[in-house]
């Protein structure tokens, strides 16, 4: 398609606070589209919703409506374009249905003028699509849940909006009214050609209704039809949970169930065993992971804080990720899963993340597999030419961390450089590129899988 | 439950039969309320009036009419220069505090705010503290009695310093708005305790201070009668230009935002004409607590939420309420006069449950 997005996402990085809750974030959505948001609580969707209606701001990157920054909108042009439904909305006053669906035009209405008769026609005409006219006498507040959505997507069509979002509107509703809102919203979509984006918890709701999904952890994790993003693996990663997918009988659309006992836990689609953990953080792992990604080389990354643009990513590409809590500094019960993890593996590639008091416990449970005999591939971009492993002594692989840019990137006032120093000396090796990593993840896995036993020696020949 | 909801469905079609009156028939009967009872106020007193004798004096004074003078002339200078500037004054007070709680529990989402809720009152208070303690009565000759003056200053800058304590990073959180008015509150009402304590007269001063606290209407002239009645009358015109967005804003700070208001600059706007219609009112009437609160909910129980007519039809229902209240007040121990504030609390507070017991409407926020 050549036309431009009805709204678009660039490069929009959020938090509330000081830490980023959105990540990088980019998403186009062209005009009548109807796209479903998915992801677990915490992850994100609430708050993009609101970066899409102008509420809030981003903190980085931008963005456009009709491709215009919505910073240069004014707020009531925004209006006249994108309506929101919200979760559910509690008046302080008792207002009546017919006068909260005549809310909808305000943008429409000039500060002083009041509503002519083309706007009270707009207004009837919402209510009546919404099959909420027999309610217009009635309190909003004293309603059930399901008429008080239909008034309040009533009220978001009053405004005529190009755009509807809409903030988990299944929420709190009985299967009936979750049906009936969704049909109304598709509805809407097909006759009315209003594009919509919607967050969502129930993902079967989601699989039947809408055409296009988006999987959110904090940033875009998978993009794509029904069939793409409900992935058991993926899923399985972002939620945590191990579902199943599959196409009931009769039915024409993918649904999501839980695993059915206990033989469903552990029934995971074969998948090649992954040779390979991957220790980043910070985007420093993204090009190793799509480089390891485009070999075909499976992986497991970890632990990655929830949040993490690595996260993200690794959610993505990654056979398994060990994830820990956003912000937090890795817990002990993630270090065992690590720990556990190295045990299976035969290679660690350890990314040139920074090291700070959070994460340096991963580079203790690295050292500990060094010393147990795990191959250990350090990524340090920017070292021209590979260095394989020093034999000289410790003082001269202080000056190759120190020219490699290592040192600098520890913050925890020496453990890390020592740590690091000690791995070098456990056998550890430097790639100097991603490339080179690959060259040498390849020949590494390709040597175990035709059965050699390999012995871990110290020194430049590990790897040759 | 499927039956129930079916069965109250049929219930707007009644409602709408009963449709309530007209929103101008409404307004017209309300000023007929408060013209009547403007006369009524006027005529008792010391000396009783009769009613058409005051509407005699009164046409007489606008020039049209000439009505043959069959009064005392003593008459004609109690109705105009002595009753009616007070009683235009509680009018004005009245009206002035309803609609400053429409604004403010519209703005604030909130019924149980009221116009003294964010330091207008420990401002005003705090500047009628130090004009008692001040050696001077008046400012600019007769015209402007200190009081007034200061406890206006105090008012409007209390909520001034309440605003700008809450404003963080270009929001003005509700939460924040109400915990910085308690604590303003606070800290105001200890200032005017110190002062009052190190005053050299602190006896008659707090004595001084205690009779305005409680309310009442202490004007003697009109000059003051025309300052605070323009600010009022003003302030409640241009107030009625935003019932639009009092409505929207019952959706919630986001909720109006989406719908294309600006948040910040109409809640801005807001406290400021509520605040302006607060001090003017205390500059003159004292703290009259409950007028503020209880009017507009009574508007609001009767005529429903609706901006567009509870703005009008409370000012007008506040002045009412405000005029009769102060009737009450001059004459229940003539020639003594009790606290207005007395009065409203204790003839709206029970009429204010009455209303609230008999609404079959579940009224919670």
């Amino acid at each position: 398609m050549v036309t431009d997005p009805l709204i678009e996402a660039q490069r929009v990085t959020f938090g509330y606070g000081r830490q980023p809750l959105l990540y990088d974030v980019h998403m186009q959505i062209h005009a009548a589209e109807m796209v479903g948001l998915l992801g677990p609580n915490g992850s994100g969707k609430t708050t993009l919703l609101r970066l899409l209606s102008g509420v809030l701001l981003p903190q980085q990157g931008q963005v456009l409506l009709k491709g215009r920054d919505l910073r240069q909108w004014r707020r009531r042009g925004v209006a006249q374009h994108i309506a929101v439904v919200p979760q559910d909305l509690h008046m302080p006053f008792a207002f009546t249905v017919e006068h909260m669906v005549s809310l909808g035009r305000t943008p429409f209405v000039s500060f002083f003028g009041s509503q002519t008769k083309c706007d009270q026609e707009i207004v009837y005409n919402a209510m009546r699509t919404c099959d909420i006219a027999a309610l217009a006498g009635r309190v909003f507040n004293e309603l059930s849940g399901g008429e008080r959505q239909r008034v309040m997507v009533a009220m978001a069509l009053a405004q005529q909006p190009e755009l509807l979002l809409l903030d988990e509107p299944t929420a709190h509703l009985d299967i009936k009214y979750q049906i009936e809102i969704l049909e109304l919203v598709q509805r809407l979509n097909r006759e009315h050609g209003v594009t919509v984006i919607a967050a969502m918890h129930d993902l079967n709701l989601a699989a039947r209704y809408f055409a296009r999904l988006l999987l959110f952890q904090r940033g875009i994790v998978a993009d794509g039809r029904p069939a793409e993003v409900l992935e058991p693996g993926l899923l399985g990663r972002v939620y945590g949970v191990h579902v199943q997918v599959g196409i009931l009988r009769g039915a024409e659309h993918l649904s999501v169930l839980p695993p059915s006992g206990a033989d469903g836990e552990r029934e995971q689609p074969e998948r090649p065993k992954a040779q390979v953990h991957v220790i980043a953080g910070g985007g420093a792992g993204e090009l190793m992971m799509r480089a390891l990604a485009d070999a075909h080389i499976p992986f497991v990354a970890g632990a990655l804080n929830i949040g993490d643009s690595d996260h993200t990513l690794a959610l993505r590409l990654a056979n398994e990720v060990i994830t820990e809590q956003p912000y937090a500094p890795i817990s002990p019960e993630v270090l065992q899963r690590v720990c556990q993890s190295l045990m299976d593996v035969r290679l660690l590639i350890m990314c040139a993340a920074p090291i700070g008091p959070g994460n340096v416990g991963l580079w203790r449970e690295a050292l500990i597999a060094a010393q147990r005999g795990l191959a250990i591939l350090l990524l340090v971009p920017g070292v021209a030419d590979s260095v394989c492993v020093p034999d000289e002594p410790i003082a001269s692989s202080d000056g190759l961390l120190q020219r490699s840019g290592m040192a600098a990137r520890d913050y925890t006032g020496g453990e890390g450089l020592k740590l690091m120093r000690e791995l070098l000396g456990a056998g550890a090796v430097i790639a100097g590129s991603v490339a080179e990593a690959i060259e040498m993840t390849r020949r590494y896995t390709a040597m175990n899988a035709a059965g050699k036993v390999f012995v871990q020696r110290k020194g430049s020949d590990a790897l040759p | 439950m499927k039956l129930a909801t079916r069965s109250t469905q049929i219930e707007p079609r009644l409602k709408e039969r009963v449709r309530p009156l007209p929103a101008s028939l409404i307004l017209l009967l309300l000023s007929g309320g408060l013209l009547a009872a403007i006369l009524l106020a006027v005529s008792f007193g010391s000396v009783p009036i009769p009613i058409g004798t005051i509407g005699q004096i009164l046409l007489n004074g606008t020039g049209v009419f000439h009505f043959a003078r069959h009064w005392d002339p003593s008459a004609e200078l109690i109705v105009w220069q002595v009753r009616m500037p007070v009683v235009v004054g509680a009018a004005f007070v009245g009206a002035g505090l309803s609609v400053a709680g429409v604004l403010f529990q519209g703005m604030l989402r909130n019924p149980l705010a009221d116009p003294f809720l964010i330091g207008t009152s420990s401002g005003a208070a705090l500047g009628a503290a130090v004009a008692f303690v001040l050696p001077f009565d008046t400012i600019y000759g007769t015209f402007f009695p200190l009081t007034p003056v200061l406890a206006f200053v105090g008012a409007a800058a209390a909520v001034l310093l309440v605003y700008a304590i809450a404003r963080a990073g270009g929001q003005t959180p509700v939460v924040t708005l109400l915990l910085a008015g308690v604590v303003i509150n606070a800290v105001l009402e200890a200032l005017q305790t110190l002062i009052l304590t190190l005053s050299p007269h602190a006896q008659f001063s707090a004595t001084a201070l205690f009779y305005w606290l409680a309310g009442g209407v202490s004007i003697t002239s009109w000059p003051p009668v025309f300052v605070i009645g323009s600010i009022i009358l003003a302030a409640v015109l241009f107030s009625l230009s935003l019932s639009g967005v009092l409505d929207v804003f019952a959706l919630g700070e986001e909720g109006a935002a989406h719908l294309g208001v600006h948040v910040e600059r109409r809640k801005l706007i807001i406290i400021v004409v509520g605040s302006l219609l607060t001090a003017a009112a205390v500059s003159i009437s004292g703290l009259i607590g409950f007028v503020g609160l209880v009017i507009p909910h009574t508007m609001r129980l009767l005529l429903g939420p609706q901006h567009r007519l509870l703005l009008p039809a409370s000012a007008l229902a506040g002045a009412i309420f405000l005029t009769l209240a102060d009737l009450l007040a001059r004459v229940v121990i003539a020639p003594a006069v009790l606290p207005v504030g007395v009065f409203t609390a204790l003839v709206g507070a029970p009429f204010f449950l009455f209303l609230l017991r008999r609404s079959k409407r579940e009224y919670r926020w």
